[in-house]
């Protein structure tokens, strides 16, 4: 109360108008609806918002999608069956898409090629006949040799993306190889081997990480310690000469499926030390963090405190390095496959269709063999740039 | 100062010795060769007269040659210096082009009997230190190497057993020694012309020094922990390796001898000054100085021969390769030379008839089945795909350039007829088929044979991707599965395995007084009959003995073979062996007569346009003499 | 500091100790040993093979004690200098390493020089260019000599070279200089097949260094003092070099612990087909032929190389950064 107030108005109410009506009292500091949104907002929302911004992970991202998605219809996509070959075909290089013949416009389509053995040089000569087009067909099913598949194993079919023409034409994007097989197509089927790979030698890695990572994080004390130096002697292995040197063990009797399994395993053998060191040092950190000592005092047990309050905040930067480590176990595979070390054929993978690649002849005569290159470097550039832009985005808060 | 090493020096000293004209004159006169003549002067090495035996071996040459010249060749590994010993083909008697049998470094040889063999050195013969040759080499190796239990545990090797026993061996004077036999010993002579020969002799004088009953103990005892080995046997045995060349001390009688220790990027072989060979006018071979062998990638040799960084290249090299050398041929001055070669087959099938699963072994063992599956494969197609064509489709027999030869034997059950397979197959109860067209076994199982190579050779990858679709069309599905060469030979013997692939015969340009072991169940590793070759080898200790009538008549045509006295006999026992296996299709070859392209430099005279590269007989370029092979350009 | 250092040696001991350990096992892992190869490779040769004579020689490689007294033998062994027996070919290890250690020192040394090099170029034009295209471009080609497959860009490199430049294919020097001394000649010669090696293994190893090189620059960059310095109007370029590069450069010589063993396996494989002179044919010959004392001693070899390079990359830092000596080692 003010003091130059009358005596006789002590009891009276201050001359100050107070609205009756009812009022907000974080009127002054209100949010608009998009901050709301933004405060409001879960960590994996606010991770994808910043990823949106950075353009190039965003489109790398949706490429590697597209790849998988191929990778899991890839005898739809592919116009040939993985086995197929063609005798009269053999070493034929890519044949080109034309769409204008004669100077009228008629859509995709291939000019058959006529083929010769060169008695002189040893060699199949082929050359477009630039009287016979071969229109190319989308989403058709069969007429051509080839055309049969057994999706997944599970079940016939023979519906593709897109296929050549009748009986006599074919389609050779990427040309064939010595034994008349199409070399598209046998990217195509490859990469299903060579993209899960990635993901299943990650899964393994992360299991093995997160596990021996957190144990040591959590305890820390001797097991920590020796479980770094562990991980120290881990880490100065030279990778490749180990993988050889494990690759080397791998049991021949072993059917195919297992060998697969055995060089994802042996990929992520050498890869959970990295991603176990980045888990120890946050464990270490975070589980000083209040929620962590919360979650304790309340009786939570040890499993529970890493699984549901420790690894979940520091998930993004995970799912940053495994982006990071996937090209690099998919490139493990192309080197030991191409070392004869890894997966053979009859299995199909990228690495196995480079081993096929990898002499003097095929750099100087048939060069379009080298195609699977393109497909390894491309995926490997996209998950590199998408790990970049999740790793800018996985610390939203800064 | 060692021979060896005035020889390299003196390597060097060439270039300023062969600029004078003089020397160069004179020594091509005298048939001395021009890197030698400088030792020869300075008194270094005695005169080339007094280096060759009384009565060297005078050699035909297709044209006379020059001394001089270092040819390059590239190899894989360091242990491919054992193939100069295979080129340089000095041995006891050796083929000719022909393959008819001639002493080499012998000066002659008697037979008496089959079984009694008089060799006769020649007088003056010295080994490439300059030591005598003499019998004295032979003794040793057969009293004090051959028979002494620690170097030799379990006696004299096998090929020393004719009938089971072991010779008399008589060293009748310093230059001659007698071998006499209870048995005749039809083996004796071409092992001793083989690729790689059995040693019967030893650089005694060189040798004694590791023995424990020559050498002084103490010495032998610093020397055995100097190269920490665990007794003087196996310091001796280490060093007296006369096939490898992998030490650079040891004496020998090739043309040219190896002065680098492996393991090494690059061998370097000398002549050797001692050679007991000479051309017809005189001059003392081998033409060439020096032999450069590099060591490369595999892959990359084909490269290298392509880059013209090789002068005589065959190892390695395959008809895959020949467009890619094709094209640098004119550019780089060299010619692709295309030999045949020996094998029966270059790829051949070989069911396992000792496979476990006993429905699998009753079909293997039936011979219908094998002919369905024989005929079953479109040979012409396998040609034109893997081969250019160039090839011919064949059995797993004899070649044409064999006097064995006939054509039934190559085409018999050979044709690609699936009808006839399919009816074959329909007779012996696999008639029944799934939904997918494989046919089924009486107790329902599909038939699928899981076919295992080696996962060396693409070629045999190859072709059972293209069998795939033959054998799918009569109703059997194949399954391939690479493995690594022990595993994949351990499978086979041990009767895992269904079916392998691999090479065929070795060789098929045989004559009737050549051994048919290959033919018969004499070794383990004959692929389709493991076990039985394992019973044969072991005497019984191992394996099983043969229970099917046609293998056990080819194994008593081969002991036939052994005891029989005459061509006519020897030749009649052959034929019947090569019905036997027409008739019963125990393998199944896919080609014959592939081609070897050989990479030749065009400075390089004296190599045949037209030959045969096969192992044994041949020794690849061994009985072509390419101690003959002289540059066009030496000595400038 | 003599702390920090006499620390990280002392903890190198298990580490090498463990690493040996475990190359053993992995060594031992095939089934059989190099003699049942041996007896195979003569049996598919066609070569008698002398049952007796493979025990005598079993028992004089000591194949056959058990397990865990050859690989304390091979460890005594390995402290006394002596590196064990090389089956293959006859001679002892210590033979057949040296002569190759100082070729993949050399290969090695070139390739962080030229990583080094390379990235620091590149990393401080883009980062005083942020955003910019020279920055994507970078980035991207950085990314791509990553992505590329070593082996396949090597035989291209060595097809093209050949083609072009007559380079003989293969090798680390022209043939004609082997075995001979070293000369002007000999050492030109190396140099030139040195680059192709050189260019595909470092490539992998630039993208990375790139990146951090880059992000550290621009941390660095937006620091007060840098601010002030361009405020008061120091000339750009000085207020690059003058500081933030020094502190950047922590990294670089932090890094070279990490990028180490991908060298060094990046080297390997390139040895094989480029067929060059260094660990990696040979190893793989030993792996696969079960040569135990000389692949053991190969991946030793190699793992110690890692561990000295990573503690001297250490040591360098500490040397370099005040604040790790004085806080006791902490690890990067």
């Amino acid at each position: 109360m003010s003091d130059d107030r009358n005596e006789e108005d002590a009891d009276k109410p201050a001359p100050h108008f107070v609205s009756r009506e009812p009022f907000d009292p974080d009127d002054d500091v209100a949010l608009t609806p998009e901050q709301e949104k933004f405060y409001m907002a879960s960590q994996w929302r606010l991770m994808w918002w910043k990823l949106r911004r950075h353009r190039v992970a965003v489109a790398a991202g949706i490429f590697l999608i597209l790849l998988y998605l191929i990778a899991i219809f890839a005898e739809v996509v592919a116009p040939y069956e993985l086995q197929h070959r063609d005798t009269r075909a053999l070493f034929v290089p890519p044949q080109a898409i034309h769409l204008f013949h004669e100077g009228k416009f008629i859509g995709p389509f291939t000019y058959r090629y006529k083929s010769r053995f060169d008695l002189e040089n040893a060699q199949w000569v082929h050359t477009p006949d630039t009287t016979k087009v071969d229109r190319i067909r989308f989403l058709c099913s069969g007429g051509y040799r080839g055309a049969e598949y057994e999706f997944w194993g599970l079940f016939k079919g023979n519906f593709h993306l897109f296929c050549p023409a009748g009986k006599r034409g074919t389609v050779f994007l990427l040309g064939t190889d010595r034994l008349g097989r199409d070399v598209f197509s046998r990217i195509v089927h490859g990469s299903r081997i060579s993209l899960s790979i990635g993901l299943i030698g990650i899964v393994l890695s992360f299991v093995l990480g997160i596990a021996i990572g957190g144990v040591a994080g959590f305890y820390g004390g001797w097991v920590d310690n020796i479980i770094q130096r562990l991980i120290e002697v881990l880490k100065s292995f030279p990778r490749l000469p180990l993988w050889m040197a494990l690759s080397a063990a791998l049991p021949i009797k072993w059917p195919p499926i297992m060998i697969y399994f055995g060089i994802t395993l042996i990929l992520a053998f050498l890869d959970w030390p990295g991603l176990a060191r980045a888990v120890r040092s946050k464990l270490l950190a975070l589980r000083e963090e209040d929620f962590a000592i919360a979650a304790n005092l309340m009786g939570a047990s040890t499993k529970r405190i890493i699984g549901r309050h420790l690894v979940p905040s520091f998930a993004s930067h995970l799912i940053a390095s495994a982006s990071l480590a996937i090209p690099e176990m998919i490139l493990g595979e192309t080197a030991l496959s191409f070392l004869g070390l890894g997966l053979r054929p009859p299995i199909t993978s990228w690495g196995v269709l480079l081993n096929e690649a990898q002499n003097i002849q095929v750099v100087a005569l048939y060069p379009w063999l080298m195609a699977p290159m393109i497909p390894v470097i491309l995926t490997v550039l996209a998950f590199n740039f998408l790990g970049d832009g999740l790793r800018d985005a996985a610390d939203p808060y800064t | 100062m060692s021979i060896r090493q005035k020889l390299i020096d003196s390597c060097l000293a060439t270039a300023l010795i062969l600029a004078l004209a003089a020397t160069g004159s004179v020594a091509a006169q005298s048939g001395e060769p021009p890197l030698l003549a400088a030792l020869v002067k300075s008194g270094g090495l005695p005169p080339m007269m007094q280096r060759l035996p009384e009565q060297p071996r005078v050699v035909e040459v297709d044209s006379i040659g020059r001394h001089g010249g270092d040819l390059r060749i590239s190899m894989a590994r360091s242990k491919d210096t054992r193939m100069m010993t295979v080129y340089g083909y000095a041995r006891l008697v050796g083929y000719d082009r022909s393959y008819n049998l001639v002493s080499d470094i012998l000066q002659s040889f008697d037979i008496e009997d089959a079984r009694i063999f008089t060799l006769y050195l020649r007088k003056g013969h010295k080994w490439s230190d300059g030591r005598p040759f003499t019998t004295e080499d032979f003794r040793y190796w057969w009293e004090d190497v051959a028979n002494n239990p620690e170097l030799a545990p379990l006696g004299p090797p096998a090929f020393m057993r004719a009938g089971g026993q072991l010779p008399t061996v008589e060293i009748i004077d310093e230059y001659t020694v007698r071998y006499t036999w209870q048995q005749p010993n039809p083996f004796f002579l071409p092992q001793l012309a083989a690729a790689r020969p059995p040693f019967i002799y030893r650089p005694a004088h060189y040798l004694k020094q590791f023995h424990a009953a020559y050498a002084d103990k103490a010495a032998l005892e610093r020397a055995v922990k100097e190269r920490r080995m665990r007794s003087w046997a196996a310091l001796h045995n280490a060093s007296d390796n006369m096939y490898n060349f992998d030490n650079p001390d040891l004496p020998t009688l090739q043309p040219w001898f190896n002065t680098i220790r492996p393991p090494q990027q690059q061998f370097v072989f000398v002549r050797n000054p001692y050679f007991h060979r000479v051309d017809p006018q005189g001059q003392q071979l081998p033409y060439i100085d020096r032999v450069l062998m590099n060591i490369a990638d595999t892959k990359l040799i084909p490269a290298k021969a392509a880059a013209g960084e090789t002068d005589l290249q065959a190892r390695y090299i395959f008809m895959s390769h020949y467009p890619f050398l094709k094209r640098a041929e004119v550019k780089k001055n060299f010619k692709i030379l295309l030999w045949n070669t020996a094998r029966g087959s270059k790829v051949a099938l070989y069911p396992n008839l000792h496979h476990k699963d006993p429905v699998w072994r009753k079909l293997f063992r039936d011979v219908r089945f094998r002919r369905a599956l024989s005929l079953a494969t479109d040979r012409d197609e396998i040609n034109q795909v893997i081969f250019f064509g160039l090839a011919q489709p064949s059995n797993n027999t004899v070649l044409p350039q064999s006097p064995l030869f006939r054509e039934e034997l190559q085409t018999a059950w050979a044709e690609f007829d699936p009808d006839q397979a399919e009816e074959l197959l329909d007779e012996l109860g696999l008639d029944k088929r799934d939904k997918d067209g494989v046919r089924l076994l009486p107790d329902g199982r599909r038939v699928e044979i899981v076919i295992e190579t080696s996962g060396e050779d693409t070629e045999q990858v190859d072709v059972l991707e293209l069998l795939r679709d033959t054998w799918l069309d009569v109703g059997i599905k194949i399954f391939t599965r690479p493995s690594q060469r022990q595993v994949f030979r351990n499978r086979i013997f041990s009767g895992e395995t269904m079916m392998a692939v691999w090479f065929g015969v070795d060789n098929g340009i045989v004559s009737a007084d050549m051994s048919p072991a290959e033919f018969a169940p004499t070794r383990q590793v004959q692929y389709q009959w493991p076990k039985w070759g394992q019973y044969f080898e072991t005497g019984g200790k191992a394996g099983q003995d043969i229970d099917m009538p046609a293998p056990r008549e080819l194994f008593e045509l081969y002991g036939r073979w052994q005891t029989a006295r005459s061509t006519e006999e020897r030749t009649k026992i052959w034929r019947r062996i090569l019905d036997i296996h027409a008739d019963q299709v125990f393998t199944i070859g896919i080609v014959c007569c592939t081609k070897q392209p050989i990479v030749v430099t065009n400075r390089l005279k004296n190599v045949p346009r037209e030959g045969v590269y096969a192992w044994n007989p041949g020794a690849y370029f061994g009985v072509y003499l390419p101690d003959t092979f002289y540059f066009t350009d030496a000595g400038n | 500091m003599f702390r920090y250092i006499a620390h990280r040696l002392l903890v190198m001991i298990p580490t090498l100790l463990a690493v040996s350990a475990i190359v053993f096992i992995i060594i031992q892992l095939p089934p059989g040993d190099y003699l049942e190869t041996l007896i195979a490779e003569m049996q598919s040769r066609g070569e008698a093979v002398d049952l007796g004579q493979i025990e005598a020689l079993r028992r004089a490689y000591g194949l056959d004690k058990p397990p865990i007294e050859q690989y304390f033998s091979w460890l005594f062994g390995l402290f006394q200098g002596d590196f064990g027996w090389s089956f293959e070919h006859n001679r002892p290890v210590s033979e057949l390493i040296g002569e190759r250690v100082l070729l993949t020192f050399i290969v090695t040394f070139s390739t962080i020089l030229f990583i080094w090099v390379v990235s620091f170029a590149i990393g401080t034009y883009v980062a005083t260019r942020q955003y910019s295209l020279a920055d994507n471009v970078a980035t991207f080609v950085g990314y791509l000599g990553l992505a590329t497959p070593n082996f396949l860009l090597a035989l291209i490199l060595m097809y093209l070279a050949n083609q072009w430049f007559d380079l003989s294919i293969g090798g680390i020097m022209d043939d004609k200089f082997r075995n001979q001394p070293w000369s002007f000649a000999k050492f030109g010669s190396v140099l030139q097949h040195l680059w192709i090696p050189v260019i595909v293994i470092g490539t992998s190893g630039t993208a990375g260094m790139i990146r951090r090189l880059r992000a550290n620059l621009l941390d660095e960059l937006q620091k007060q003092y840098v601010v002030t310095a361009r405020a008061k109007g120091l000339h750009p370029r000085k207020v690059l070099w003058k500081y933030p590069l020094r502190v950047s450069l922590n990294p670089f010589i932090a890094d070279i612990g990490s990028i180490l063993p991908d060298v060094i396996s990046g080297s390997a494989i390139v040895a094989v087909v480029l067929n060059l002179d260094i660990t990696g044919r040979m190893l793989l010959d030993a792996l696969r032929s079960q040569d135990m004392f000389l692949a053991g001693s190969f991946l030793m070899m190699l793992s110690l190389f890692v561990v000295i390079g990573t503690l001297l990359s250490d040591l360098a830092l500490a040397a370099l950064d005040p604040r790790i000596r004085f806080s006791g080692g902490a690890t990067r």
